[in-house]
């Protein structure tokens, strides 16, 4: 059974004309981690907070847990929705100290226990007297976590949940809040703008873009095989090209052939764009995309390059490639690459 | 809250053609220059001496920098009619300074006759900036502090000098602050009554005071009209040229403004600061303390005096209460609901602060004689009026502290189970009582010290402390009023410490 189930959703702020979310339909299995990725104002954080129910959604059906929460004629608020929040600002009660704030919403019994068990969980031990002030941002988001966890929530909900952490943190909190999650059995969607805290920390990515699902896959999908134009060059970067399947797993280009696995099973002779990662370009004297390096960029651990060449008509053509930072290639020399098949997939719009 | 006002409004519309063609006549042209004049002179004055005192004391290496700071927003504490009562009784006709001069023929044959007369504009405007431009100054100071020190450092990399950066950057820069700060001290000038009654200069609240103390109230609403509109005059000249001077300055990179050394200014920029202190605090605090220990000694403590004491206390904390009461909800509304009818609440509780004192008594005159007998002449009509003319007080410290708390952090208690009334009473209210306490501190110390409303409403034999030190000093006994005195201006200490770090 799916966690959360969103049907035909459509939310129209007041005041706006287009809409922020538009028919949007999910559908998100219990006991991952999915992360809801798209650029600023694409709808994610409206999508969290239809879900949390803090937003009214004017058409469509949210389930959550088997139970229609928000429908038509169906609202069910916020408090009896059983669902978790981790704020983007962490939101902890500035009165209350660590134990009582993770203790707040709890309502059974074994409140003493339960505490100090989520505690536990997120590291927190010693910290149970110390106030929302006194305590770092990594620290603070781990006391919202465990609040967002003791009440054993049907879902937790994470807006924006990194971008409040510099660059060192990042990292540790993006692997301590995986394990949290997986390690209470919790369901989690998480709302990011950064395509890395998407990959390294989801099971699932759903991408976003103007209110529209543009893509749902594992990361591994997403970033190898990009189904629009929009999630090969929001997601990593990409070379989008125009031509046609040949039948033996190639496309035909403008600038040449390019090995090709992922074609959607389209027949031979179908026109297709595809995406094309720079990582796909590999720097080879046999190779057969031959141009002139026109730009690069030293980034310490790859060199982007800019790599000008002519296609079959003699019209410029700019592809974006990475080297090796070894290779020390100048602006205006000459370069050929060979196409590794891995990092080139057929793209459906 | 805006009944009275309305009625006050309509009052003067049928006040009869007559009427107002005899006013305009003659005592309109005649109160619109005085009181014009003066708060145009006091609104220039103060924001000079303001802005330099600012300057000095959080810009330049003055000694006993940290010190001055606060010393001078002592005068704050000091009612406008209580520092013209020391003044006359030090300096007036009968004051000893005269009798000095007078007895010494050298004096008398060198410069003529006692100069110096307090009963003139010179001696209102002495008064009223004397006690008003700790408005400017605390303003003006915050916002000296706030400035970025790169703006400085800017300007003089591009080869500004010292003095070139005080008028180009700093002085602009300041703008806002200076408008923010004259406006507050021309709405006080506009609607003080003591200070310019005890001294008697005439202006407009003065004028309705004595028509309605001679039972003309047709005449009197006519003159709070055109009072009203003078405010309102003032509140729009704000509000225009509030839009246009709004400075942003780029976030996170702040750096504290670097000190001037003063050098061979040291010394006139001493004098200066000290000269200031020294007229607005302690030469006051001085001859109240000589007054008031006098009074204690011919037993100015007497029964009577802690009748009255009781009454401020008693009228003062059910109108603090009230305040309080009142504001939280209207400020929770206003900030996690807003609509056009909370914000139109809080403009009309804005607008009785800003209006004059006598002006809401005039109109809660009106009303209760007309609709509400039962409460007509007593306390309880006082502390309502109290709550007109100081609710925004509560408010803006209620707001100030809501504003810490995210609209976030409701929406975390609503996710953890909290129902929206639960969250009203575990969330919202424990992080706001703070704030409402110390509004409801400002709002006692501002009813205790209030003097025209208390004067126009009062049930009779009710007198509080501000009364009697105002009709004692009249009177010149200021052995009795000294003691009355030093009680309001050692209670109002006490949320000065607020006030201060709010700026």
């Amino acid at each position: 059974m799916s966690a959360i189930e969103l049907i035909d959703v459509t939310k129209t702020y007041a005041g706006t004309a287009a809409p922020a979310v538009q028919n949007l339909n999910l559908c998100l299995e219990k006991g991952a981690i999915i992360s809801l990725l798209g650029p600023s104002g694409c709808g994610k954080s409206t999508t969290l907070r239809l879900i949390a129910g803090f937003e009214r959604a004017e058409k469509g059906t949210i389930v959550l847990d088997g139970k229609i929460v928000s429908d038509e004629n169906t609202w069910i608020p916020p408090e009896k929705r059983g669902v978790g929040m981790v704020f983007q600002d962490y939101a902890l009660f500035p009165h209350l100290d660590v134990f009582n704030n993770i203790g707040f919403g709890y309502r059974g019994k074994d409140l003493k226990e339960r505490v100090r068990e989520v505690i536990a969980l997120v590291n927190l031990q010693g910290y149970e007297k110390r106030y929302p002030g006194e305590l770092s941002g990594g620290q603070q988001q781990r006391v919202a976590l465990a609040r967002a966890l003791a009440r054993r929530p049907v879902v937790v909900l994470l807006d924006e949940p990194f971008s409040n952490l510099d660059a060192d943190l990042r990292g540790l909190m993006r692997r301590e809040v995986s394990r949290i999650i997986k390690a209470a059995g919790a369901t989690a969607v998480l709302v990011t703008h950064d395509q890395k805290d998407a990959l390294a920390i989801s099971d699932r990515i759903v991408v976003i873009n103007g209110g529209v699902v543009e893509q749902v896959g594992t990361p591994r999908e997403i970033y190898q095989f990009p189904e629009t134009s929009f999630v090969a060059t929001f997601v990593g970067q990409a070379n989008i090209l125009d031509g046609f399947l040949d039948g033996n797993g190639h496309v035909v280009t403008a600038i040449g052939l390019f090995p090709c696995r992922h074609t959607h099973g389209l027949p031979p002779g179908s026109p297709v764009k595809i995406s094309v990662r720079p990582d796909s370009l590999e720097l080879a004297k046999e190779g057969e995309i031959k141009g002139v390096i026109a730009e690069t960029v030293y980034g310490g651990d790859t060199v982007e390059a800019v790599l000008e060449l002519r296609d079959n008509q003699f019209r410029p053509c700019r592809l974006l490639v990475h080297l090796h930072p070894e290779e020390k290639i100048k602006v205006g020399e000459k370069a050929s690459f060979k196409v590794l098949p891995d990092f080139v997939a057929v793209i459906k719009r | 809250m805006s009944i009275p006002i309305i009625y006050v409004i309509l009052r003067s519309l049928f006040a009869g053609a007559e009427r107002w063609l005899r006013l305009l006549d003659q005592r309109i042209p005649e109160l619109l220059w005085n009181t014009l004049s003066l708060t145009a002179a006091v609104t220039v004055f103060t924001v000079v001496v303001g802005v330099a005192l600012a300057w000095i004391v959080s810009r330049t290496d003055i000694p006993g920098r940290k010190a001055w700071q606060w010393l001078l927003a002592l005068p704050l504490v000091i009612p406008p009619y209580i520092g013209a009562a020391t003044y006359i009784s030090a300096l007036g006709r009968s004051g000893p300074v005269r009798e000095l001069w007078q007895g010494s023929a050298l004096l008398v044959n060198l410069f003529g006759d006692y100069p110096l007369n307090l009963i003139s504009f010179w001696g209102v405007f002495f008064v009223l900036s004397l006690f008003t431009f700790p408005y400017v100054y605390l303003v003006a100071g915050a916002s000296l502090r706030k400035m970025n020190r790169n703006y400085e450092e800017a300007a003089r990399s591009l080869g500004l000098n010292a003095w070139q950066i005080f008028w180009k950057v700093t002085l602009p820069f300041l703008r806002p602050a200076m408008g923010a700060g004259a406006v507050l001290v021309s709405l006080y000038v506009l609607s003080d009554f003591g200070a310019v009654t005890m001294l008697r200069y005439v202006t407009f609240t003065a004028a309705i005071y004595f028509q309605r103390a001679g039972f003309d109230t047709a005449s009197a609403s006519v003159l709070s009209l055109v009072l009203m509109l003078l405010t309102l005059a003032v509140l729009g000249i704000e509000s225009l040229t509030g839009k246009k001077s709004k400075y942003y300055q780029t976030a996170g990179t702040y750096r504290e403004p670097a000190t001037v050394n003063l050098g061979r200014w040291k010394l006139p920029a001493l004098f200066f600061v000290g000269c200031v202190f020294f007229f607005s605090v302690l030469l006051p605090l001085g001859i109240l303390a000589y007054w008031g220990s006098l009074g204690v000694r011919m037993g100015a403590l007497d029964q009577r005096f802690f009748a009255f004491a009781f009454n401020s206390l008693k009228v003062s904390s059910f109108a603090a209460l009230l305040c309080m009461l009142s504001a939280m909800p209207v400020i929770y509304l206003k900030s996690r609901y807003p609509s056009a009818i909370s914000s139109m609440i809080d403009r009309l509780a804005y607008a009785g602060y800003a209006l004059p004192g006598v002006i809401v008594a005039l109109g809660f005159i009106f009303v209760f004689n007309n609709h509400l007998p039962v409460l007509y002449r007593t306390f309880y009509m006082i502390a309502l009026a109290f709550v007109v003319r100081f609710l925004p007080q509560a408010m803006q410290a209620g707001e100030a502290s809501l504003s810490l708390i995210s609209p976030r952090i409701d929406e975390a208690a609503r996710s953890l189970g909290c129902p929206p009334w639960q969250v009203m009473f575990k969330v919202i209210l424990p992080n706001m009582l703070p704030g409402a306490l110390a509004g409801g501190a400002l709002v006692f110390v501002s009813s205790l010290k209030e003097l025209p409303v208390s004067l126009m409403l009062r049930p009779p034999g009710f007198d509080t402390l501000a009364v009697r030190v105002y009709f004692e000093a009249q009177e010149a006994a200021y052995h009795l009023a000294a003691p009355a005195a030093l009680l309001l201006i050692f209670v109002s200490l006490i949320p000065l410490r607020y006030l201060l770090s709010k700026y």
